[in-house]
């Protein structure tokens, strides 16, 4: 699939603090890339980067085959985004916020604007003044103004943030229907796991400024899933039976006593009756389902833990 | 260019100002009127003829309109940089010098128009109303007002360039109190006037020092555009 943008060997240094180091990304057309990473891990620095907002120290990136540099601003045109939290012009209207957005991006046609306010949701209040709005209204009309100009890219940063529980699923549908229905491609931050894992197809986890893992959502389904955890009392001799007699090699111990086997060929039975012959005592034995969650906590435990 | 700077107008409702320069206006002619007026009653004209008159009148003018720039310049640009909407300005397809540019020449000419209009309509109300109310005592001929044209022209310009000077200290914190008080400042130490008790004098009479400031005022303002693209907006 085509790339819409590329980051190649992407760093930033601030005051001699390196916040962004050696990040490659490649985000495909028509697809939702799901940033994920911890409070201060450099997403938002990223995403400011991709929009020229902060200049990167070293590295490039390209966006629809244009590469980034300090004075370019005509790919912004298609690109709408919310960083951080939406600001607007609190004076004017949510209405003429919304044409001005266009005026300034070069459209003279408010057409869309009335369908935006509608399709976020905010199609009764669109001549309320924005000081009257709350968190949760200006993020809704935060994304009704990245989408007025139809652009080719998303870029959204934490944009569940404020919403309610009707807001969050709403916000959710309308991504996938603007990836279904104009073929937008969406980098989308968050540190709430589950939404990502809802909407997206492309994950990129992030930490300490490094990108620790860009994966596919279905390789991540695959590797996530059911496993089975067993509680043993000779943990060197369970190892021993699993390789030797069962032939299982996905699996992982923790401690003395754990193993959690990746493997969904063996069942309960067989692997119970291979352990008790084996002279291997059994103190508990439970399937478990691992969820991104668990995944992206586990990822940044390990990077943690050899940092 | 003229296109963004619309957009900038709209976008402030700088129109409403119009209403506050009138305002100022009237004050400005008000106040001299009544100085003139009252010490004409006692017996001694503060003001002799048009030219002493305008000499006061021109100090306020310069004063009231580089607070008035400090305002524009808060509004179009602090404000931007305060409440982080010139981070969506920045995201537009727009040079990001232009939009700057188109900001600071708003400023530069709100100022500047509003001291020619400020000067036309009070000398129009001292030609007309001088005879009535006499608040001078020589009467005023067309040709002492269009000979003041060009000095006019000129200093509004340097006042113009001028009041771009709090600018920098406006930008350091990011504050409109910063932007204003540095303008009320600079605005007093070049017009106010010192006397001897024979003769008074202030800097903006030494043609140097008005033309320096203004310099430096543009120098500043060329410094916030230029820098506009290597800065990072954190």
């Amino acid at each position: 699939m085509e790339s819409v943008i590329q980051v190649n060997q992407l760093s930033k240094t601030f005051k001699g603090v390196q916040t962004v180091s050696n990040v490659n990304m490649n985000i495909r057309k028509g697809e939702i890339y799901g940033f994920l990473g911890p409070n201060g891990a450099g997403k938002t620095t990223i995403m400011k980067m991709i929009l020229n907002l902060i200049k990167p120290s070293s590295g490039k990136i390209t966006v629809l085959n244009q590469q980034v540099k300090s004075e370019s601003y005509q790919y912004l045109k298609n690109i709408g985004s919310i960083i951080e939290y939406p600001v607007f012009y609190d004076r004017l209207t949510a209405k003429k916020n919304l044409e001005m957005h266009c005026a300034y991006n070069g459209i003279n046609d408010y057409q869309f604007v009335k369908e935006a306010l509608e399709i976020a949701g905010l199609g009764g209040v669109g001549n309320k003044k924005i000081h009257e709005f709350s968190l949760g209204m200006k993020q809704r009309l935060g994304i009704a103004r990245t989408i007025v100009t139809k652009p080719e890219i998303l870029i959204l940063d934490e944009p569940i943030n404020g919403l309610d529980p009707i807001g969050i699923k709403d916000v959710r549908e309308l991504l996938l229907s603007l990836k279904e229905k104009y073929g937008m491609t969406i980098l989308i931050s968050s540190h709430i796991v589950s939404e990502i894992e809802s909407i997206a197809d492309t994950i990129g986890i992030i930490n300490h400024g490094k990108l620790l893992k860009e994966v596919k959502m279905d390789e991540i389904r695959r590797e996530t899933g059911e496993y089975l955890e067993i509680y043993v009392d000779d943990l060197e001799q369970a190892k021993r039976v699993m390789e030797q007699k069962l032939g299982i090699k996905q699996y992982e111990t923790e401690g003395n006593q754990l193993i959690r086997i990746f493997e969904p060929v063996m069942t309960h039975s067989q692997i119970n009756k291979a352990f008790i012959m084996n002279g291997v005592e059994i103190s508990g034995m439970e399937m478990k389902v691992q969820h991104l969650e668990e995944y992206f906590l586990n990822l940044i435990k390990k990077e943690d833990q050899y940092a | 260019m003229l296109k963004l700077m619309g957009l900038e107008w709209s976008k402030n409702h700088l129109s409403s100002y119009f209403k506050i320069i009138l305002i100022c206006i009237v004050g400005i002619f008000g106040a001299t009127v009544l100085m003139g007026w009252g010490s004409r009653t006692e017996g001694e004209f503060m003001f002799v003829n048009y030219a002493d008159y305008m000499a006061l009148t021109n100090i306020l003018i310069r004063i009231v309109f580089m607070i008035f720039a400090a305002v524009i310049l808060s509004r179009l640009v602090i404000d931007e940089y305060r409440s982080n909407t010139i981070q969506l300005l920045f995201t537009y397809p727009l040079q990001r010098k232009k939009i700057m540019f188109s900001k600071l020449a708003i400023v530069f000419g709100f100022c500047f128009f509003s001291i020619i209009l400020a000067t036309a309509v009070i000398s129009g109300l001292a030609y007309f109303l001088n005879p009535m109310i006499e608040f001078f005592n020589q009467p005023i001929q067309v040709s002492d007002i269009i000979s003041t044209i060009p000095s006019v022209l000129l200093s509004a310009f340097m006042i113009s360039g001028i009041s771009l000077i709090p600018l920098f200290f406006g930008m350091r914190k990011k504050s409109t109190a910063t932007t204003i008080t540095s303008s009320v400042l600079v605005g007093f130490a070049i017009n106010a006037t010192v006397s001897d008790g024979g003769g008074q004098t202030s800097l903006f009479q030494f043609v140097g020092i008005p033309v320096v400031f203004c310099v430096i005022g543009l120098l500043i303002g060329y410094a916030t555009f230029n820098n506009v693209n290597k800065k990072d907006l954190v």
